[in-house]
């Protein structure tokens, strides 16, 4: 009886929790679907629902191309993550399963760039880039994530467990080492590599400091500084536009989050083993 | 060392002089597979974090680069309360601090327990994605929603509450406010950590924790914590380092006031650099703060890592 009565308890809180959380999501879905007039009134359930935001901002005009800022964004997302998965993939298995000169150094190499604060690569990275004449470009959204630590630690994890015998049966067939990686390395760590490609995606995605200081012309912006300059700019005082952009820019991440939760969760979980 | 046991290794199919050139040939091919990472490795942290020293040590404007020697001298200035760089740095480093030392027990505590909860309770696995979902949203997006939340006048809390708290223009509301978002951003991340850390512990530990009333309680802090410790360790230097970092929640929300009692370490590093153009004093900034939180960590890693096996 009490047993029973503990766990409706529990119910009721977790419930009230997630209400909580929730709210700041339904309210601003609620105000993304209000006209001005009604964006002051308190009501979460919109009294006369519109979609003229949505549409507002997609037609907004030069200074603030919205469709450019989220092809912007995801595209240097995704190329940044498959070369992540790739070189990180790369360097893992020379690390974890092949024999070389300076193999620890550079092992030690990449548990030393795991700590190295963003904060103190900022300015130099500017410097070379604006040196290089890369700055409000392509390669400057890109290039730097390209350096994920992270990616290395977490796969070389990975190919440490696979058995041996494995890679030894593939050499015995004369298989070469690049094949070795390519045909059975790769295809057998797919689960960590669909990891870490997510990750990486959700962190370039998602990343704000960067893109604001490497930027500067309208059309090379991301979604996250887009956010931010209409922010403090032209939808200061419009909630209701504000909330509809917030909203649209967050889509790549919901769908990613309602498709690929468990593998979010299970990478960020091991992250946190060991 | 390695070297040598492959040519013994090989030594018993093949003649000698082949052995060293297929052993050396061997080791380049191991290594070309760590020249992409090593090339991207040497630009974007190598490279920087070296050249971001020679920076330090100059006067250096964004665009016509060095402005003349400055050896040490931006350095020492940090250093000097009479500079408006000192009285910067030292006042953000303040600012940081009174930020982290509130919302790292909390980014810590809340999900320790919602995991514990959350462990033993039913319907886990719908309660868990919820939990975790503002942590996949952008630094803007979290605080573009609560900055209109947080609104004084028609804001989302104040209309709940029947409120009317100055949340983002005076303190201590500013920082609740930080505070709030923050940890309704982030929670969830350490959540999936810590309720890992939970899954691995074996099954006896969990079951005598079970046990109802206060009893449980005291086997959460005496058993389970101690077994923890290892993923709250992680959970504290992360989040420590994450909130170190603090520089969107401050920028966006009350843009470093009322006055720049929220204005944080990161905020005048950029201001120092990107505004005030002083590229040069603005890379001592970040290197001091990069001792302080390697220092920071480290001491923190090591108490809590160690310091329940006395």
């Amino acid at each position: 009886m009490t047993r029973k009565y503990r766990r409706v308890l529990v119910i009721l809180l977790l419930t009230m929790i997630s209400l909580l959380i929730l709210y700041p999501f339904a309210w601003m879905i609620s105000t993304s679907l209000k006209n001005l007039t009604d964006a002051y009134n308190g009501q979460l359930i919109p009294s006369h629902p519109t979609f003229a935001n949505f549409l507002a901002i997609l037609n907004a005009g030069a200074d603030t191309p919205v469709l450019r800022w989220l092809f912007n964004s995801i595209f240097v997302s995704l190329t940044a993550a498959v070369i992540v998965m790739i070189v990180d993939s790369m360097a893992a298995f020379a690390l974890a399963r092949l024999q070389f000169f300076g193999r620890t150094f550079i092992f030690y190499l990449v548990i030393a760039s795991l700590v190295v604060p963003f904060i103190a690569l900022l300015i130099p990275l500017y410097v070379e880039f604006a040196n290089a004449n890369l700055l409000d470009s392509y390669w400057v959204l890109i290039l730097p994530y390209t350096a994920n630590a992270f990616g290395v630690f977490l796969l070389y994890q990975f190919f440490l467990g696979i058995p041996k015998e494995l890679e030894e049966a593939a050499y015995i067939d004369g298989i070469s080492k690049f094949r070795l990686w390519s045909q059975i390395m790769v295809p057998l760590s797919i689960p960590a590599l669909t990891t870490l490609g997510l990750l990486t995606f959700m962190n370039v995605y998602n990343d704000f400091f960067w893109p604001l200081v490497s930027t500067t012309s309208v059309a090379m912006r991301t979604l996250t500084v887009g956010v931010q300059i209409m922010a403090v700019g032209q939808y200061n005082t419009n909630a209701p536009l504000l909330m509809s952009l917030t909203l649209f820019s967050i889509i790549p991440m919901l769908l990613a989050f309602l498709f690929a939760q468990r593998q979010l969760t299970q990478g960020i979980a091991t992250t946190g083993i060991k | 060392m390695a070297i040598q046991e492959v040519a013994v290794q090989r030594s018993i199919r093949m003649p000698r002089k082949r052995i060293t050139r297929r052993v050396v040939f061997d080791q380049i091919g191991s290594f070309l597979f760590v020249v992409p990472f090593l090339i991207a490795f040497i630009l974007f942290i190598g490279y920087p974090i070296v050249y971001g020293i020679y920076i330090s040590l100059n006067h250096w404007n964004p665009i016509v680069g060095s402005m003349g020697w400055a050896g040490l001298g931006q350095y020492a200035d940090l250093f000097n309360m009479q500079t408006l760089a000192a009285q910067q740095f030292w006042d953000g480093l303040k600012n940081t601090s009174i930020f982290v030392v509130i919302s790292v027990p909390l980014l810590v505590l809340i999900p320790l327990i919602l995991a514990f909860i959350l462990y033993r309770s039913p319907l886990k696995n719908l309660f868990r994605p919820i939990f975790f979902f503002p942590s996949v949203l952008s630094a803007t997006a979290v605080t573009s929603v609560w900055t209109w939340l947080l609104q004084t006048q028609g804001g989302g809390i104040n209309n709940l509450l029947g409120l009317n708290i100055p949340w983002l223009v005076e303190q201590p509301w500013a920082w609740i406010s930080i505070d709030m978002a923050t940890i309704w951003w982030s929670m969830g991340f350490n959540l999936v950590i810590i309720y890992a850390g939970l899954t691995q512990l074996p099954a006896s530990t969990l079951e005598a924790a079970a046990i109802d009333g206060a009893r449980s309680m005291r086997m959460f802090v005496s058993i389970v914590i101690p077994q923890l410790r290892h993923v709250i360790a992680f959970v504290v230097v992360t989040s420590t380092i994450a909130s170190f970092n603090l520089f969107a929640q401050s920028l966006l929300m009350t843009g470093g006031g009322p006055g720049s009692s929220t204005e944080s370490l990161s905020m005048y590093i950029y201001n120092q650099g990107f505004n005030a153009m002083h590229m040069g004093s603005a890379s001592a900034m970040s290197y001091l703060m990069g001792l302080v939180l390697a220092i920071v960590s480290f001491v923190q890693y090591r108490l809590t890592r160690e310091g329940n096996e006395g």
